[in-house]
Parts: structure tokens; sequence; C-alpha cells
């Protein structure tokens, strides 16, 4: 019945970005097409925002440029992750 | 799950605080939407092995590049937060031979002077614990998943970016 998604967090920069702190996106997803999924919901997004952030998978940092065979499933959580101003 | 996006647990104050407690190591961990207590978290590092208390507290503070500043507030992602915290403790007490470290985060909205964050660290010596002090907050500084967001008397607002300042308050070139 519903489509299948993963939920996406944002933070900070991000989040100032998409206007959004948290959406569900179609899944599954190849982890190196996230950026583009991203890009063509918000146009920019990826030099002016993602160049600087990390991203977690599953409460793991994962590396988007380098990850074959990485596929973000259904009821996964990702997360975007800009500089952080702890403290 | 549902298409509306309600708010995400993490960001849902409800369901703070949270901790992650190691007793073997005498590691305190808190995020909290709540006022900080000093006095708890040196409570919480004591020792009779311990010689030197060491509490720092982080402020906000009421300026930004001479901008008034109204107020701060912060945002965590616990899942990451608390590991990554917990990786820079058991560190600090594994290179400093601490008996005991608490660091709290204080999360949502902080008014000005109210501090945001509790830094206590005890070793059986002085030095020990002087040092750990100021070496975690750096580390936590750098590495933390946790973002502060300055609301000023102007009506803006801004995320800040730890990378962008050293310990002096000064402005850090880009690489």
């Amino acid at each position: 019945m519903a489509t299948p998604t993963f939920q996406i967090h944002y933070f900070s920069s991000a989040t100032a970005y998409t206007g959004k702190q948290t959406e569900s996106l179609p899944a599954p997803l190849p982890l190196s097409q996230l950026y583009d999924v991203l890009e063509s919901k918000y146009p920019g997004i990826q030099e002016k925002v993602l160049s600087s952030c990390g991203v977690s998978l599953g409460e793991e940092y994962v590396d988007v440029n380098d990850c074959d065979g990485v596929v973000i499933a259904a009821g996964n959580e990702v997360a975007v992750i800009p500089p952080v101003s702890s403290g | 799950m549902a298409s509306s996006d309600p708010i995400p647990a993490h960001l849902d104050p409800k369901t703070y605080p949270r901790h992650l407690t190691d007793e073997a190591q005498n590691i305190h961990l808190e995020l909290t939407y709540t006022p900080l207590n000093p006095q708890a978290a040196l409570d919480k590092i004591s020792s009779p092995a311990a010689g030197a208390n060491v509490l720092f507290l982080g402020t906000t503070r009421n300026t930004f590049e001479d901008r008034p500043v109204a107020q701060l507030s912060y945002t965590a992602y616990p899942p990451l937060t608390l590991k990554t915290l917990a990786g820079i403790a058991r560190d600090a007490v594994a290179k400093h031979g601490l008996t005991g470290i608490a660091i709290a985060h204080r999360l949502g909205v902080v008014p000005i002077q109210e501090a945001s964050i509790v830094i206590a660290v005890s070793s059986g010596h002085r030095r020990a614990a002087w040092r750990a002090g100021e070496e975690v907050l750096e580390i936590v500084k750098e590495k933390t998943e946790i973002w502060k967001r300055e609301e000023f008397v102007d009506g803006g607002m801004e995320w800040r970016e730890n990378r962008e300042r050293d310990g002096d308050g000064n402005v850090v070139a880009r690489k």
C-alpha cells in the first residue's frame, strides 16, 4: 500500500536550506545517488551545503563518494551532518 | 511511516534527558533540555582516589562580533552525539588516567549567561585534570554532533560552525 520510504534528518545549515528538519524519501535508494536526489529536490544544495557535510546511515558515518553497493533500505534512518557547533 | 512528518524523537524535549553511563570508568554523559547542574557533575566524578577536580562551564555570551544576541538554541542527534561523547570520554580516561569524567550539554533555548555545557574531570593529581579538562572541551567542540543557532536582538538568526573560531574567539583561516 504505502510506498516504502527511508527517513532523512537535517540539521543547522541543511535544515535552513531545505526548510525541513526531517522527511521521508522513497526507498530503496543506492547511497551513491543520495546527493543527486537531494540536488534535484533542492537545487544548489550540493555545492552550498552538502559539500561540507557528513552523512550517517543507521547511526554510522558513511562515505557517499565511496559506497559502491551500499543501498538505503526502507525503514533506514539517514542524517545529514553539517559542521558542528557545540559548547 | 506517516506521510506527514511528525517531529522526530531527537528534537522532542519529552524524549530527554538522555544519559550514557559507564560506571566502571566513572563516565557520565547527559543531553538535557533543562538547566545544567554543575554540582551534580562534580558529585558524579568524585572519587576517593582523586586529589583534583576540575569544572568547566561554557555559558552563552550576549554578542557575536558586537551584534547583540538575544538567545541561543542547540539541537543534537543523540544516536551520534552520545557515541561521539563516549569515545572522547574513554580516550580522556585512558590518556590522562582520570578517576571520573562528566560531560553534560543543554539543548533547546539557552538564555544568555546560562550554561550550555558542563565538563567535570577528576584525577589523582592536578596536572592531569587541568589538561584533560581543556583537551576534552576542545575535542567536544570539534567533533560532537550538536549545532548552535544564534538568535539576534535585531531578529536575524544564524547557525554557527566551531571550525570558524579558535579558543580565543579568533577567526580561523579556512584550509
